[in-house]
């Protein structure tokens, strides 16, 4: 049986150090997605293990970027919640990245080639003007052909990120009516990354690695007098 | 610190990208038929790191799984195949395309290239060419005696030849169109090439079944709008210095980590 977390100020600052790494990480990584269209920033937190050690968490923040207008048929955007479903060669993801376009076979892809869902498979576009209203009806040269498919997970879920702006779905997952949907064609989501709050939260990162090293090192003197000092004869 | 300093660096190369292709997109503000393109990112793969362990006993605390991402990526540049500005030109042999349809062009080694570039010349053989000197598909041969060269709507080009009063159909311009006209091949000098991802040209006559309609006497003009790609430029500036700013404490704080020890 492993016995209760014994702590002692060194490795509470260790720990607390190793976690400023992963927020600087995390920060890092959201910065650099600043301008990846469809990106869902993901937030960081300390919590303490036991009674002292602290780690990081993180929760994908999914509150909704900037639309910006392109003019593009083909670009869409949601707003609220909600996600396209798309099809990718490990199984059904989401995203909400919107930037489609259309394939040598007329299909409704994203950017990588994975197929666009609609309610009833992969939408196949004949020639002609597209239009697509705020539920996510596509429709043809005035004729409607499928609704796409608009998914929302339960509130407070943290979704896994997987990388080309996608996410794994959760077992919540539920289609979304039509009333309740708000797609933009014309438009994309720009990605949800505050660049003045992600540099704000950088520089306390920073200062907190400083204090948290001198902590340490306090520590560390501390020990060396009582080890070294203290035994010595006067 | 490495992956941190890896994920910004990532960052700054997606910026520099970013204002390659904003900076084509300006030098081609003036070219007939050009589109503009633009660049799209996506976030690398995500690791889990700090894995669910079992810590303390009494009070069992696990620690949360955590995803760190490792950057971002250029996931593609891609053309947007928008509607240039009709520019009126009064030159009989300009024409630009309205909608969709782009011009047949036969090359010196007999591939067909397509270019939505309009402004034609008469060769010295009697044939409509590009400005570049590549003539038009099927070839449209304008004999010598003519004169009020017309081109309709629909494609048909007609002259009035010597003292006639009505005028003589010589040919038909023809244009084609992809299903997906971004997945094409930029050659330089206005011209696309087909490719797998395009799809295989679908030929037919224009204002005819979904084709653009012609119009003599415009060109079309590049789709590049000044002010949005300057606002594009500011913040893909700004990003590549916050990511910079990223890599430096990064740095900062792996020299703290240094200090440590003495």
């Amino acid at each position: 049986m492993p016995g209760p977390v014994r702590t002692n100020g060194m490795s509470s600052a260790a720990s607390a150090l190793q976690m400023l790494e992963r927020k600087q990480q995390v920060l890092a990584n959201n910065l650099a997605n600043v301008s990846t269209r469809g990106f869902k920033a993901e937030t960081t937190f300390a919590r303490t293990m036991g009674n002292a050690l602290a780690v990081t968490d993180t929760a994908v923040n999914l509150s909704a970027g900037t639309l910006t207008e392109t003019h593009n048929p083909l670009d869409l955007a949601v707003e609220g919640d909600g996600f396209f479903v798309i099809q990718t060669p490990s199984g059904e993801r989401l995203t909400r990245s919107g930037s489609f376009r259309l394939d040598p076979e007329r299909r409704l892809v994203d950017e990588r080639g994975n197929a666009a869902l609609g309610e009833n498979g992969p939408l196949v576009l004949p020639l002609g003007r597209v239009e697509i209203d705020a539920t996510g009806l596509v429709i043809v040269n005035g004729k409607p052909t499928q609704r796409l498919r608009l998914e929302r997970v339960a509130p407070g879920v943290d979704l896994q990120h997987e990388g080309g702006t996608q996410f794994v779905p959760d077992a919540s997952r539920q289609s979304i009516p039509p009333a309740q949907r708000h797609v933009h064609q014309g438009f994309l989501e720009e990605s949800n990354v505050n660049p003045m709050s992600a540099m704000t939260e950088m520089l306390e990162v920073l200062h907190r690695y400083g204090a948290a090293q001198k902590t340490l090192s306090t520590i560390d003197e501390t020990r060396g007098i009582a080890v070294n000092d203290l035994a010595k004869p006067v | 610190m490495d992956p941190a300093l890896r994920a910004a660096a990532s960052g700054m190369t997606a910026q520099q990208t970013r204002t390659s292709v904003i900076a084509n997109n300006l030098a081609n503000v003036n070219t007939p038929g050009f589109k503009r393109s633009r660049a799209h990112f996506e976030d690398l793969l995500y690791q889990t790191v700090q894995g669910q362990q079992v810590l303390g006993d009494p009070d069992t605390q696990t620690a949360p799984a955590i995803q760190v991402g490792r950057g971002t990526r250029l996931a593609g540049v891609q053309r947007m195949h928008e509607q240039g500005p009709l520019e009126t030109t009064s030159r009989n042999l300009d024409i630009a395309i309205e909608g969709e349809g782009f011009f047949q062009i036969g090359m010196p080694n007999g591939e067909i290239t397509y270019t939505r570039d309009g402004s034609f010349q008469i060769s010295d053989q009697g044939v409509l060419v590009t400005s570049a000197g590549y003539a038009l598909q099927p070839p449209i041969r304008i004999p010598v005696d003519s004169s009020e060269l017309t081109i309709s709507n629909t494609g048909i080009v007609s002259v009035r030849r010597g003292q006639d009063l009505q005028p003589t159909e010589v040919g038909r311009i023809e244009v084609a169109r992809f299903a997906n006209p971004s997945g094409m091949l930029s050659l330089g000098q206005n011209m696309l090439a087909p490719t797998a991802a395009s799809g295989q040209p679908v030929v037919g006559f224009p204002n005819d079944a979904g084709m653009g309609r012609l119009q003599q006497g415009a060109l079309e003009g590049s789709n590049v709008e000044i002010v949005q790609e300057m606002v594009e430029m500011i913040a893909a500036m700004r990003a590549y210095e916050i990511n910079s700013k990223a890599i430096k404490t990064s740095d900062e704080m792996g020299q703290i980590a240094n200090n440590m020890t003495r």
